[in-house]
């Protein structure tokens, strides 16, 4: 689950899952919500793996979150469906989406990083919270 | 399932409750004595109109935290528009002195690296615009790459890119894309020395390749704008500014190749603090000695990254001469458009400054902050210099901005620095929480200004009431002697992300 929240100039995303892989697939479906105006729209088309390396969860939940930034950035991919497996050493994944068509996909917000302003990720008596906040 | 909803922090948690002590009516100190660590005062220029918004938002409290930086000279500075930023505030400035071990910061020059402003003068009247301004307006949109997603026209290989950071204007000039006084009227000339494009990533080149020549989005925007009073006739009439005269402000930056500079820095100076015995009171003040191989590779990737935002400003400009052309059937020169000056308003610099009496170079941090060199310095351009360097000043669209000219007491209280801009003062959830049920766009056109905006959120969160007044913001720095008012101009139309 996730939600967005206030920043003066920004947006942050506050994460709550039972897990640290589900965790860290709802930040990146957040960061999409912030990056696409209505995610539902993309088509799982396409199937891309990530693999990023790291045994700290908020560096690792970090270098994820860049990790999907940059797809969009770099390559124009959107992802509706996302599935973390955390290991031992890192994190693997698999995202289904798209390419960005600007026919289908409005685009709500240019985000320029994810930003290490009150990154953090913390286990809780019902799981796993995290928080981020994304420049705009 | 993901949920989304929108939840307001109460303002509270935010406040700033530490001292803020009068020291004129335009500036206040926040003494080193508030934190074990500050190693000089915090000081920020503001009126009483501001300090009430000010204390709202924790902004003092980074100001408080610039203090600890290593070799920082004078005070840790804030300027009146200041906000809550990423380590520094937005509307920060130090001067480290790196002789004395003093460090350079990524956050004190912003994800945006040279995000700036320039103004183009035309010849053009209120009355030449006014009956096609709404076509001027769209097909300034149709034109110029501008929103998310948006690439632009002109791609760069690897190898060209390159070439544009290392040369910055002067490259386009040779590609026919810049006039001679297109190169002298920018800061640095469109080019700041000791770039070094080899340090900057595949993945920033990557992201840079297509969108140099692009407005991008959230605050950046191209504005159509008239001169609406002029407080310094001489001035103006040095800088060729007149009421009624119709100008272009253009507000963009580095792009993605600039924020993936800042944030492979970030990543790169993770642990650079601890392995320099540093201790930092927030994360996101993470830095390294100037003289050091990381504050070096720094200095080096955000310098090409600055020459990329010159560039990509430059191209803007290029564009917006071409549209003015097709609409007035006439070139570009002969409807007068030439560029007034180009400011950056993020930046690392090495400068000369005199502290405490004596002449030293200093790494000056200007982060949402303005150069604003006084009449006589060396680096104004010749044609200027009597009078000081230009100040261009983005307010919101719907209410004004402001040509300013570098103050007298600049170099002596803010080593040559004013405001950047307006300021934010309402977050972007509760601008949007603000706008819903109202159109923007209509209330806009209701007051004279023309708007388009590729996306729903972009006009909600940039609205006018999400920005302090920019006059008080301007008034301040003039009373401060930072810089100076010239002319003030309001907005026609505007195309924004």
């Amino acid at each position: 689950m996730y939600e967005i929240c206030d920043h003066t100039a920004d947006l942050g995303i506050r994460v709550r899952a039972d897990t640290l892989a589900d965790l860290c697939a709802d930040a990146a479906r957040g960061l999409t919500a912030v990056i696409c105006a209505d995610p539902t729209v993309i088509r799982p088309l396409l199937t891309e793996s990530f693999a990023v390396a790291g045994t700290d969860p908020i560096w690792l939940l970090y270098d994820w979150l860049s990790e999907v930034h940059a797809a969009f950035e770099v390559r124009r991919l959107l992802f509706r469906d996302v599935t973390v497996t955390v290991e031992s050493k890192g994190l693997r994944a698999t995202a289904r989406g798209e390419p960005y068509d600007p026919a289908r996909h409005a685009l709500a917000h240019e985000v320029k990083a994810i930003t290490q302003h009150e990154l953090d990720v913390c286990q809780t008596a019902d799981g796993w919270e995290a928080f981020f906040i994304v420049d705009i | 399932m993901a949920d989304h909803t929108e939840r307001i922090e109460p303002a509270a948690a935010r406040s700033f409750e530490g001292p803020l002590e009068r020291v004129d009516d335009t500036t206040w100190r926040i003494p080193r004595s508030y934190k074990p660590g500050m190693r000089v005062d915090g000081l920020i220029f503001a009126d009483d109109r501001l300090i009430p918004q000010l204390r709202s938002d924790r902004a003092p409290e980074q100001v408080a935290n610039v203090a600890f930086l290593p070799g920082i000279q004078q005070a840790s500075l804030a300027m009146p528009d200041i906000h809550w930023g990423y380590g520094f505030c937005i509307g920060g400035v130090c001067a480290t002195d790196p002789a004395a071990g003093g460090v350079v910061s990524p956050g004190g020059v912003g994800y945006d690296i040279n995000c700036g402003v320039r103004l183009v003068r035309t010849n053009l009247t209120l009355a030449d615009v006014q009956p096609t301004l709404v076509q001027l307006v769209n097909q300034l949109m149709r034109d110029v790459p501008v929103g998310v997603g948006q690439g632009g026209r002109f791609v760069f290989s690897p190898a060209e890119l390159r070439m544009l950071m290392a040369e910055g204007v002067p490259f386009l000039a040779s590609r026919g894309l810049a006039a001679p006084d297109d190169v002298a009227c920018a800061e640095a000339e469109g080019m700041i020395a000791g770039a070094e494009p080899g340090f900057v990533s595949d993945r920033a080149l990557a992201r840079g390749a297509d969108q140099c020549g692009t407005v991008g989005a959230g605050n950046h925007f191209i504005e159509v704008q008239v001169v609406d009073r002029v407080e310094d006739e001489r001035a103006a009439a040095a800088f060729g500014l007149h009421v009624g005269q119709i100008c272009v402000l253009i507000h963009s930056g580095s792009r993605g190749l600039g924020y993936q500079v800042c944030d492979d820095a970030l990543r790169a100076l993770r642990d650079a603090p601890a392995r320099y015995g540093l201790e930092l009171p927030d994360r996101q003040l993470v830095c390294a000695p100037v003289e050091s191989p990381e504050g070096r590779h720094y200095l080096g990737a955000m310098r090409a990254a600055a020459n990329y935002a010159f560039c990509n400003r430059q191209l803007l400009m290029w564009q917006v001469r071409e549209v003015f052309a097709r609409m007035f059937g006439r070139s570009w020169e002969s409807l007068g458009m030439t560029l007034l000056y180009d400011v950056a308003h993020n930046m690392a610099k090495i400068e000369r400054h005199v502290v405490d009496g004596v002449a030293k170079d200093v790494c000056v941090h200007r982060k949402g902050a303005t150069r604003a060199f006084p009449a006589g310095h060396a680096d104004i351009p010749a044609r200027y210099r009597a009078w000081g360097q230009p100040v261009i000043i983005p307010g919101d669209m719907g209410r004004a901005s402001w040509v300013l000219v570098g103050g007298p007491r600049s170099l002596e209280r803010s080593f040559g620095t004013t405001c950047h801009g307006a300021g934010r003062c309402l977050s972007r959830t509760a601008a949007t929480k603000a706008a819903r049920g109202r159109n923007i766009q209509h209330e806009l056109e209701r007051g004279g200004v023309v708007a388009r905006c590729r996306s729903r959120e972009g006009l909600a969160e940039e609205q006018p009431a999400a920005y302090k007044d920019v006059d008080i913001v301007v008034d301040v720095v003039h009373r401060a002697g930072l810089s100076l008012k010239v002319a003030r101009l309001r907005p026609l139309g505007v195309i924004k992300g």
